[in-house]
């Protein structure tokens, strides 16, 4: 289970997140949407703490962690948290200088010390996964940038973490290669995988999600399940947001 | 050209080949490789948050790039030994091109360093790494293969300037045809000659380069 309680994250004078509260239940899949520079992002970055939150508490399967602005997180506490998530960024941010295989395999050589054999066997497991067997021995300047994102989900799966994150995953793809990630992504949720995806894909976020969010300045301003905000919310700004991006 | 000149060049070739290959090209590696760490260590001085270290190391290179070598390498050579400090030629010599060395290629390295995208840090730290493993396993290899290039221009600047080493009476190739126009009183055919060894070792080290550079590119866009 995850969960977060009171999230705060400042950047200098900007409050970009002001008290964010939301759990999640092992299995199930979490879609934050909102508009831009609502803090999806920056509340992403905080489970798996390449942004280090001001306040608030933070718990990840049975590791909980408390921020506060001057106080400075353990270092072994920061790397155990981080395995246990997996993220995959927008702009998939692949290893240049190693294959496919290699970008898999490296966290579990580097991090998890597992033998190099036993990293490449698991690797092709997960590259098999997301439909790239043929692709093991490419460097990711061979791959289109949907086959680079699908590495980019296996490399997050490789650590076998509690929960994938994504960044919005398909915003960086030419459209005709956004199907590809989200059918891994919906096979992904469909197999009880636990994820918490930022996406502007808003059929995709309504079939996957088990909890949608709404963010919007720092805060959340509606929660449940898909039918509940996308159909059911009273929130005027929550049916402004809707609207806008309908007419999109 | 009459008999007597291409006989003194024939005659100077050889020993003029022993010269660079025994001392110049020594004294050209070694001081490379040594500068090399001290640039490495300059440089993640640089880049870490350590404030004092960082200082120095700004002091350091801000004094070598603003001094002119030759100068460097007569205080080195002749002003020391004022202080006490006597040293041999070829010591000083390597002391000399050392820092220098250390000086620029810290700047190409730190540069390098700089030029790999976040986006490579972020991805390292969210597999679990830490900084250490970062750096050893995702950034420098990236760093390396851009700095390549610019580190190969260093060190074929650094085997045509150690030809200043001659004005601190190391014996390298460039000296050795000063002795050798000492004694034949032709200085336009053994300078020449000089030059053209010098174009030759280039030459050699600007093929070794781009093989180099095909190397590292393996895995680069395009
Ligand atoms: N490292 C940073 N330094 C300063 N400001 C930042 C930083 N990261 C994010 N911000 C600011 O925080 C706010 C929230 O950014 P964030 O990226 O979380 O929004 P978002 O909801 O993901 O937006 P988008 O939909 O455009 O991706 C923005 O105003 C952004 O400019
Ligand atoms: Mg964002």
């Amino acid at each position: 289970m995850i969960e977060v309680r009171g999230l705060h994250k400042s950047f200098g004078q900007l409050q970009v997140l002001k008290g964010v509260s939301l759990r999640l239940e092992h299995g199930k899949v979490l879609v934050i949407i909102g508009p831009s520079g609502s803090g999806k992002t920056t509340l992403l970055r905080c489970f798996n703490l390449l942004e280090i939150p001001d306040g608030g508490s933070l718990s990840i399967a049975g590791l909980e962690l408390s921020f506060a602005g001057n106080v400075k997180l353990a270092r072994k506490d920061i790397l155990s948290l981080r395995q246990k998530s997996g993220m995959v960024f927008q702009s998939y941010n692949l290893f240049p200088h190693m294959t496919a295989l290699g970008n898999v395999a490296e966290g579990q050589i580097t991090v998890q010390k597992r033998s190099r054999k036993e990293a490449e066997k698991r690797g092709e497991v997960l590259l098999a996964k997301v439909g790239l067997s043929d692709k093991t021995g490419a460097y990711p300047h061979q791959l289109s940038g949907g086959q680079q994102q699908r590495v980019a989900i296996a490399r997050a799966m490789a650590a076998e973490p509690e929960v994938l994150l994504f960044d919005e995953p398909t915003s960086a793809l030419d459209p005709e290669l956004v199907s590809e990630v989200l059918k891994v992504i919906r096979q992904l949720a469909a197999e009880g995988r636990t994820m918490i995806i930022v996406t502007h894909e808003m059929r995709f976020a309504a079939d996957v999600a088990d909890t949608l969010i709404l963010m919007d300045q720092g805060v959340i301003l509606e929660q449940g399940t898909p039918q509940q905000v996308l159909e059911q919310s009273e929130n005027p700004r929550v049916r402004q947001f809707l609207n806008r991006i309908k007419g999109e | 050209m009459d008999d007597r000149k291409l006989q003194i060049f024939l005659d100077s070739l050889l020993p003029l080949l022993k010269a660079g290959v025994a001392y110049t090209i020594p004294l050209a590696l070694i001081s490379f490789i040594l500068g090399l760490l001290l640039a490495v260590a300059t440089a993640l001085v640089r880049i870490s948050a350590w404030r004092i270290p960082g200082l120095i190391a700004r002091f350091y290179v801000w004094l070598i790039r603003g001094t002119p070598l030759l100068v460097q390498l007569f205080i080195i050579f002749y002003g020391l030994p004022a202080a006490g400090i006597v040293l041999d030629p070829f010591t000083a010599a390597v002391i000399g091109f050392t820092l220098s060395v250390g000086a620029y290629s810290s700047e190409i390295i730190r540069a390098a360093v700089l030029s790999v995208p976040k986006g490579q840090w972020e991805a390292a730290y969210s597999v679990g790494m830490t900084r250490v493993q970062a750096l050893r396993r995702i950034i420098v290899p990236q760093a390396v293969r851009v700095s390549v290039p610019p580190l190969s221009n260093s060190f074929i600047s650094l085997v045509k300037d150690t030809s200043l080493a001659a004005g601190i009476t190391y014996v390298e190739m460039f000296r050795t045809a000063q002795q050798i126009t000492a004694t034949t009183y032709e200085p336009l055919l053994l300078y020449c000659e000089a030059a053209l060894y010098y174009l030759l070792f280039c030459s050699v080290l600007s093929v070794v380069q781009s093989r180099l550079e095909k190397r590292f590119d393996r895995y680069s866009a395009g």
